[in-house]
C-alpha cells in the first residue's frame, strides 16, 4: 500500500501522469476503507484528496450549480444554494446513511464507487447531471448517464477524476417530485429498491416523464422505455401491464442476503404506480 | 423508586470508563481464533501461508490442552477446540497469537484448511422437521385429565416457526489472559456475565497445569444479553492456553463479523400447538404442544432454554387439559446459547400468535377472548403451580385501557375500508419466573459479602456484573436504601474471583430479584444485629470494631419445592407479568411495517430505580418488536448475515412511541425486570398485522419479502 497526500491540484497531477489500474483515491474513506479491511483492496495506490479545495464547494456558474466532488453530503443537505434551486434534491439526501456518515460520504465517492446502491445516483439521473473529469492535460464533461459501464466500471481513465458535479439549475422547476429508498429500517440502510422521479403534466397528460431506478442493476439507470411508454399519455391511458412488462426489460433485480428479486421487482413495480397517481 | 444516576453515566459520557479492549499488560500480544469453514468434516491438513516466520507465533489446538476438551456447561458436551473432526461452521479449531494484530489477521486469513467433508444440517427447517435429529432429553409437562374433547369442541392445529437471534451487544467478546508462572496464578479479565463460569472454564481447560485462575471482569461490559454467558467460558480458556504457551499476556478481541457468525445466538424454534376450544364458553379446554429448539452442534446449556420454553410455552392461559412436550434438535450450526427470554420469546411467539388465530376463527375479539382464558387465583400452571394473583389480568386490563384498544379496533377498520395502506393494532401477554429455574437457586446456594470500613463505606462484593443495565447501581440502592446510608459511602466492588463469593451468573432475571432483595435483607440484619440507627454514627463511636466483614447466604423459600423428573411444582417463585399494545402502519406499496406506538404495562412488583427500570424496559421492547419484525439472520441458501449492514437492528429512527406503565408497585419485593420487557412485545406485532390484513404470518419476522411472499401466496389460492 502507498499513500499520496498531495499538497495541491498540482501535486495531485504529478502523481498522477501515469496510469496506474491500483490507483484508488480516498475521499470520505467511507467505501474504501470498508474495501482495504475486508481485503478487496490491497497493494494499491491511494491518493488523498479531501482537504483538496479545488474539489469542494458549491457554486451556482451560469445555468447550472456546480457541486465539488468531494463535498460531503451534510455540506449538501445544509446548503443555501441546494436547498433555493434543489430543494428535492436536498431533502432526498436526508436518508443517506447516517448524520455521522454524511459528515465524511463524499459525492464523488458515491459516484465513482460505483455501487448500484448509490443513492446519490438516480438522484442525479433524473436531474439530467453532468460529471467533469479531469486529467493533468484533460478535462471532459460527460452526462452522469453514460458514466457507468457495468458493475462498479465506468468511462473514467485511472489517470483522471471526477472534480465536480454539474446539475442544471432549473432541474427541478415545474416538476412533481419522487424519491423512494426501500431498505430494512429507517437509517443506517443499503437500499433494496430505489426510485426517482419527476414529472410534469399537462391536459392530464404526462409531458415529461423521468424515472430511475437504484439497486435493480449493475449500476443505477433512467427507465428510458418506460418514459417514452408514458410521454402523452393520460393516467387511464397507461396500461400498467405494459409498464410492467417493459420494466421487466430494463431491470435485472437479484436475490442476495439481503432481500429477493420478486420482491424488488414488485415493489418497483408498485412505486411506479404511485408516482404516477400521486 | 429514586431515580439514582447510574454509576458508570459520567464515565461513559467522557470515555474514562474502561472496556475489555481498553486493558492492555506489558509485553502482552494479541490472539484470534481459527475456525472451521466446514459445516461438517474431518481435517485432513492445515497449510500455513508462506511468507511469515512461525516462530513468531504462538499456537494451541486440542493436542495442547493439559486438562479436559469439554467446556463445563449444563451438559458438558462441547469441546474448546475440535481435535479431527468439525461439527459445525465457526467450530474454533486453534487459537493463534502474535504482538502485531493486524499481521496476525492477515496470517489467519490466509490459513488454508483442507476437509474431507460429511453430510451437515444447515438450514433450520431441516432441522427442526425431521425426528431423526432429536437429542438430549425429552421434557414433559403432562397435566392432562383423561377426558375426550367434546365433539362440539373447535379443534385448531398451526405450526409456528422463530428464528435466531443476535445479541448485538455493543462490546464484542473479548478477554485477556495473564499467566503468573510463580504463582501458578492464571488471571484472566473478561467482559462477562458470569465470573464463577469463566473461572471453571479456564480451570477445567488447565486442569492440572495452574494452581488457580481469577477472573476479575472489565470495568465495563458493552452489553450481553445472554451472549457473555456461556461463550465466554471457551474463550477464556483459549486465551489462557495462549498465554500459558507464550508465557506473555494475550488477548483477544473477536471481530464483528467473527462473532456474528460463531458465538451463541437466540435459539430458532418449531412450535406445534394444538388446541381444543369450547364455543359456548369460549374456553380453551385442552392443549398439547410440541416445542422444539434447534440447540446447534452441542447441548450446552439448551436443556435450560427448553426447560424455561416449556414452563412458559402456555403463556397466560388457564387450560384445564394440557400436555407439552419439549425437545432439542441438533444441526451443524455452532451452539445456540442464553438470550434474554431464554426459550420463553419463543413460547409466547407460538402461543400468543395461536389464541390470536383461534378468536379469528371463532370470530371473537382477542382482547375479550383472552379475558375469558388468562390466569387468574385459583388456576394453577400446567405444572399444578397455583396462580396466588390476578397481577396478569390487571395487566392486560390496564393496557386495554389505556391504548383505547377497543375504540381503536373499530376506527382501523373503518378508516382500511378507503386506503391501500392499512392500519392495525394487536395484543400480546408474558410473563417471566424470577431467577433460576425449580431447585436452581437452591443449588446455586448464592453468598455475598459486605466489608464496612473505618470511615463506613461499605463495599459490596457481588459476583453479579454491571454490563449497562444498572445493576450495579441499584444494587447498592438496595443496601444503602433499607438502612439510609448515604449513596456515595456504598459501593458494589468490580468482580474478581478471588475477592468475591460466589454470588451466582447475572442471568435468569435473577439480579435484583434474588441478589439485591438478599441484600436489602442483609443491611437490615447488619442494622439489627450491630444495633445502630445511623451507621456513620455507629462506625464513629466504635471504631475498633472497622474494618469488618460480613457475609449472607440466600436461603430459598421453602414454597419452592419443584420435581425435575416430573415436572411437577412451583417452577419459580416470583413471576414477573406484561402485557402490551402495539400499533403498526402497513406500507403497501413496499410491504413493510411501520411501528408507529406500543403501550406495556408491567408488574416488576417494587421498582427500585424508576429510571433505570423504564430504560431497561424500553430497551427490552425494542429487541422485541425488532425480533418479530426486522431481525432476519439467516437466510435458506444464503447463510448468516455478516454484519450490522445486512443484520437489520431497528436504529432509533425505527423507534415507535414507547409507553410503559409499571403497576403493583407498593409490592414489597422487585422481581425480575431483565427478561420480561423482551418477552412478550413480539407477538402483537404479528397480531396487528393480522388486524390490518386479515392475513396471519406463522414465523418471524414479518420482513417485507416474507409478507409478499405470502401475500401474493395469498392472490394465487
Ligand atoms: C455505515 C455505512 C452506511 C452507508 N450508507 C449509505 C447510504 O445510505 N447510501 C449510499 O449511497 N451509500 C452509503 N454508504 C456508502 C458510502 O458512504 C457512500 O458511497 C459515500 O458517498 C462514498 O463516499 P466517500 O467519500 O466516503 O468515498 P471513498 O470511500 O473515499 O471512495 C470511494 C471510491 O470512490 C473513488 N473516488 C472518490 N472520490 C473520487 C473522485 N473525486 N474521483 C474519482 N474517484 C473517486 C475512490 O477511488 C474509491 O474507489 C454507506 C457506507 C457505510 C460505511
Amino acid at each position: 500500500m502507498k499513500f499520496i497526500r498531495p499538497n495541491d491540484m498540482e501535486g495531485l497531477f504529478q502523481n498522477m501522469e501515469e496510469n496506474n489500474d491500483r490507483r484508488y483515491f480516498l475521499a470520505g474513506g467511507t467505501d474504501i476503507n470498508v474495501q482495504i479491511k475486508n481485503g478487496v483492496i490491497k497493494n494499491a495506490e491511494i491518493i488523498y484528496i479531501k482537504h483538496l479545495k479545488e474539489l469542494n464547494g458549491i457554486q451556482i456558474v451560469k445555468d447550472d450549480i456546480v457541486i465539488g466532488a468531494v463535498t460531503n453530503i451534510t455540506e449538501i443537505l445544509n446548503s443555501k444554494i441546494i436547498k433555493e434551486n434543489l430543494p428535492f434534491f436536498q431533502r432526498s439526501l436526508e436518508s443517506f446513511a447516517s448524520p455521522l456518515l454524511q459528515t465524511s460520504a463524499t459525492i464523488g465517492g458515491n459516484i465513482a464507487n460505483g455501487s448500484p446502491t448509490a443513492d446519490v445516483v438516480p438522484l442525479l439521473l433524473v436531474l439530467d447531471a453532468k460529471l467533469e473529469i479531469v486529467s493533468k492535460t484533460q478535462t471532459r464533461i460527460i452526462e452522469l448517464n453514460n458514466f457507468f459501464t457495468g458493475y462498479k466500471t465506468n468511462i473514467m481513465k485511472t489517470n483522471e477524476l471526477i472534480r465536480s458535479i454539474i446539475i442544471p439549475r432549473k432541474a427541478e422547476n415545474g416538476f412533481d417530485t419522487y424519491f423512494e429508498k426501500v431498505g430494512s429500517r429507517k437509517s443506517l440502510m443499503i437500499s433494496k429498491v430505489t426510485l426517482a422521479g419527476l414529472k410534469n403534466i399537462s391536459h392530464s397528460k404526462f409531458t415529461t416523464v423521468k424515472l430511475a431506478v437504484g439497486s435493480l442493476n449493475e449500476y443505477p439507470r433512467r427507465l428510458y422505455k418506460i418514459e417514452e411508454y408514458l410521454t402523452d399519455k393520460s393516467l387511464i391511458e397507461i396500461n400498467f401491464l405494459k409498464v410492467e412488462e417493459l420494466l421487466n426489460e430494463e431491470i435485472t433485480p437479484i436475490t442476495d442476503l439481503r432481500s429477493d428479486k420478486e420482491y424488488r421487482y414488485h415493489v418497483c413495480v408498485n412505486l411506479i404506480r404511485t408516482f404516477l397517481n400521486e | 423508586m429514586k431515580s439514582i444516576r447510574k454509576i458508570d453515566a459520567i464515565p461513559k459520557l467522557n470515555g474514562s470508563w474502561k472496556f475489555l479492549d481498553d486493558y492492555s499488560y506489558e509485553e502482552m500480544i494479541h490472539g484470534q481464533l481459527l475456525y472451521s469453514t466446514c459445516h461438517h468434516g474431518t481435517i485432513k491438513k492445515i497449510h500455513f501461508p508462506d511468507g511469515y516466520n512461525l516462530s513468531e507465533f504462538t499456537v494451541v489446538s486440542a493436542a495442547n490442552i493439559p486438562g479436559e476438551n469439554i467446556v463445563p456447561e449444563p451438559v458438558c458436551d462441547q469441546p474448546y477446540m475440535a481435535d479431527k473432526e468439525v461439527f459445525h461452521f465457526g467450530q474454533v479449531i486453534m487459537g493463534i497469537a502474535h504482538p502485531n494484530r493486524k499481521l496476525l489477521r492477515e496470517f489467519i486469513r490466509k490459513i488454508k484448511i483442507e476437509y474431507e467433508e460429511l453430510p451437515a444440517i444447515i438450514d433450520i427447517k431441516e432441522c427442526l422437521e425431521n425426528e431423526d435429529n432429536v437429542f438430549g432429553k425429552e421434557l414433559i409437562i403432562d397435566h392432562r385429565t383423561g377426558r375426550k374433547p367434546d365433539p362440539n369442541w373447535i379443534h385448531h392445529h398451526k405450526i409456528y416457526y422463530t428464528p435466531h437471534q443476535e445479541q448485538a451487544y455493543l462490546e464484542p467478546q473479548g478477554m485477556i489472559a495473564v499467566w503468573q508462572p510463580k504463582e501458578k496464578i492464571m488471571f484472566v479479565r473478561a467482559t462477562c456475565q458470569c465470573p464463577f463460569f469463566v473461572k471453571e472454564g479456564v480451570e477445567t481447560i488447565m486442569g492440572s497445569a495452574i494452581k488457580e485462575a481469577v477472573i476479575e471482569t472489565s470495568e465495563g461490559i458493552g452489553g450481553a444479553f445472554g451472549g457473555k454467558e456461556d461463550f465466554p467460558s471457551l474463550l477464556a480458556g483459549i486465551t489462557s492456553l495462549l498465554s500459558y504457551k507464550s508465557g506473555k499476556p494475550v488477548k483477544i478481541v473477536l471481530e464483528r463479523e467473527d462473532d456474528i457468525q460463531i458465538t451463541t445466538k437466540r435459539h430458532p424454534a418449531r412450535i406445534e400447538i394444538e388446541t381444543w376450544t369450547d364455543p359456548e364458553t369460549r374456553k380453551i379446554m385442552k392443549i398439547y404442544i410440541d416445542y422444539r429448539l434447534d440447540a446447534g452442534a452441542y447441548q450446552t446449556l439448551s436443556p435450560v432454554v427448553l426447560a424455561r420454553g416449556v414452563l412458559h410455552a402456555i403463556s397466560g392461559y388457564s387450560i384445564p387439559d394440557a400436555y407439552i412436550r419439549g425437545r432439542l434438535f441438533r444441526s451443524n450450526t455452532p451452539s445456540n446459547g442464553a438470550f434474554r427470554g431464554f426459550g420463553a420469546p419463543q413460547a409466547f411467539a407460538a402461543m400468543e400468535a395461536h389464541v390470536e388465530s383461534i378468536a379469528a376463527d371463532m370470530n371473537i375479539n382477542p382482547y375479550k377472548f383472552r379475558r375469558k382464558n388468562i390466569f387468574r387465583i385459583g388456576n394453577e400452571f400446567p405444572t399444578t403451580q397455583p396462580i396466588l394473583e390476578n397481577n396478569l389480568s390487571d395487566c392486560l386490563e390496564r393496557v386495554i385501557e389505556k391504548s383505547n384498544y377497543l375504540q381503536k379496533l373499530e376506527e382501523f377498520k373503518e378508516w382500511n375500508k378507503t386506503h391501500k395502506d392499512k392500519k392495525g393494532i394487536g395484543i400480546s401477554i408474558g410473563y417471566h419466573g424470577g431467577g433460576y429455574t425449580g431447585n436452581g437457586e437452591k443449588v446455586l446456594n448464592s453468598e455475598v459479602k459486605v466489608v464496612i470500613e473505618k470511615d463506613a463505606t461499605v463495599k459490596i462484593y457481588v459476583a453479579n456484573t454491571d454490563m449497562g443495565q444498572g445493576a450495579h447501581t441499584t444494587l447498592a440502592q438496595m443496601f444503602f436504601e433499607a438502612i439510609d446510608h448515604p449513596r456515595e459511602k456504598c459501593l458494589v466492588q468490580l468482580p474478581n474471583t478471588s475477592k468475591t463469593p460466589n454470588s451466582g451468573p447475572t442471568v435468569a432475571s435473577r439480579t435484583i430479584y434474588i441478589i439485591g432483595n438478599l441484600l436489602r435483607r442483609f443491611a437490615l440484619k447488619i442494622k439489627d444485629e450491630l444495633g445502630f440507627e445511623n451507621l456513620d454514627d455507629y462506625v464513629s463511636s466504635n471504631q475498633n470494631e472497622f474494618p469488618r466483614e460480613f457475609r449472607m447466604k440466600f436461603v430459598q423459600d421453602p414454597s419452592v419445592v419443584f420435581d425435575e423428573e416430573n415436572y411437577v411444582g412451583v417452577a419459580y417463585k416470583d413471576y414477573s407479568w406484561a402485557a402490551c399494545v402495539t400499533e403498526i402502519y402497513f406500507h403497501a406499496d413496499t410491504y413493510q411495517i411501520e411501528l408507529t406506538k406500543s403501550w406495556n404495562v408491567i408488574d416488576i412488583g417494587k421498582v427500585v430505580n424508576q429510571k433505570i427500570a423504564v430504560g431497561q424496559a424500553e430497551g427490552g421492547i425494542l429487541q422485541g418488536l425488532a425480533y418479530g419484525l426486522c431481525e432476519f439472520f439467516y437466510k435458506a441458501g444464503y447463510g448468516r448475515m455478516h454484519g450490522f449492514s445486512d443484520y437489520a437492528l431497528p436504529t432509533t429512527m425505527d423507534l415507535p412511541e414507547i409507553d410503559v406503565e409499571f403497576i403493583h408497585t407498593d409490592s414489597p419485593i422487585a422481581k425480575g425486570l431483565g427478561e420480561i420487557p423482551m418477552d412478550f412485545p413480539a407477538p402483537s406485532v404479528r397480531n396487528a398485522f393480522h388486524n390490518a390484513t386479515g392475513i396471519f404470518i406463522d414465523e418471524y419476522p414479518l420482513v417485507p419479502e416474507r409478507i409478499f411472499k405470502s401475500l401474493t401466496a395469498d392472490e394465487r389460492r
